[in-house]
């Protein structure tokens, strides 16, 4: 079984540095907490995400699933494995919030539409923002909408590996519920998918004031 | 025009564009940071076992389309509420099994909501806010016993 990733120099996650921090946040460390949320918070963003909930609840997911670890920490049976638990809480706490969204509906009410706001940038102003970075912003934006036109399968797949740091395949396949083994194959062709989409021009991207 | 790059550099690209266009929100990772503060060390921990959202019998037995069901137990005492939602307001009724009085704190984002309920165990709570919460119990006469803290869930 992989426990690591063995493809890239920006392997953050190792087991036993892991195991360190969650047992000295267990004592009571808050340095290695903040250790906990650096390498993890871009995990279980991915897994609420996955679940395409409105934002709010989202946001509601994700501070669930951290609040939960403050409680369960000491207990952890494989405190190696905190990246798995923490994802496949948040991919239960993520069910959980989709079938309530079902059930309650949406109010006009001033604190929703004001908790939204934190998901309301939009590619399009952010490829702006990020004009001064390193990221080529024309390329960036192809690919983010390449990435959308991908199957479901292949869109949930990707946006946990792509989580940052890069999450090992044990969290992943508690991320999505999958076996561990079919991840690489099923990463392989949908990363063949998102080329070959790049590849045909059919994308379509305006960038405002650049026409 | 890119050369085809292979899986692991294609990949690393998508890593970027994702930190870029769908970071974690800034105040998400601060309350990722604060939900330490709110970490116990001596309290038993009551575990979330039924919640009719997502347990069809439950569901089907003892829970309504306007009523949420949940129930967490520890070996020695189970708390049981029931939230009904308006808008993004919340209320809830709980109570001990076995009876038996308690003084309860609400533990919320905003902070902490304490009652006392009757000496059968009931509370009761409305106006709170819509999002993660959890009770922590100190049942019997004088809240002599063993404080038990509910896991976190979001109502």
């Amino acid at each position: 079984m992989r426990s690591q990733r063995a493809d890239g120099e920006d392997v953050a996650v190792d087991p036993v540095e892991i195991g360190g921090l969650t047992r000295a946040a267990a004592g009571g460390d808050a340095a290695a907490w903040l250790g906990l949320v650096e390498c993890f918070s871009g995990l279980v963003w991915s897994v609420t995400r996955r679940y395409r909930l409105a934002a709010a609840d989202a946001a509601d997911v994700f501070q669930t699933t951290w609040l939960r670890l403050a409680e369960h920490i000491g207990r952890i049976e494989n405190p190696e494995y905190v990246g798995a638990w923490l994802a496949t809480t948040a991919r239960r706490e993520s069910l959980r919030a989709a079938r309530a969204a079902t059930r309650i509906l949406p109010t006009d009410d001033a604190a929703i539409l004001d908790r939204n706001h934190i998901d309301d940038h939009s590619p399009e102003l952010a490829v702006l923002d990020a004009e001064q970075a390193v990221l080529d912003s024309d390329r960036a934006a192809r690919l983010w909408c390449a990435f959308h036109q991908l199957s479901r399968r292949c869109q949930e797949l990707l946006s946990v590996l792509m989580a940052s740091p890069p999450p090992n395949y044990l969290d992943v396949a508690a991320a999505l519920d999958m076996p561990v083994g079919s991840i690489g194959p099923t990463r392989a062709r949908c990363l063949q998918r998102l080329r070959e989409k790049l590849m045909s021009q059919d994308v379509v991207w305006h960038s405002p004031g650049n026409e | 025009m890119h050369d085809e790059p292979d899986d692991t550099e294609l990949e690393e690209e998508l890593r970027r564009v994702a930190a870029l266009l769908d970071p974690v929100p800034s105040v998400l990772l601060q309350a990722a940071v604060e939900a330490f503060t709110w970490r116990t060390v001596d309290e038993d921990l009551a575990e979330l076992v039924l919640d009719s959202l997502v347990d069809h019998e439950a569901a089907l037995v003892r829970g309504s389309q306007d009523r949420r069901l949940l129930c967490f137990h520890t070996s020695d005492v189970c708390i049981e509420i029931a939230v009904t939602s308006t808008g993004t307001s919340r209320a809830l009724v709980g109570q001990l099994i076995p009876p038996q009085p308690a003084s309860v704190e609400i533990r919320h984002r905003t902070g902490l909501v304490t009652l006392e309920s009757d000496t059968l165990g009931r509370f009761s709570a409305s106006s709170l806010r819509a999002g993660p919460i959890s009770l922590r119990c100190r049942p019997g006469p004088q809240a002599a016993g063993r404080a038990v803290v509910t896991d976190w869930v979001s109502i």
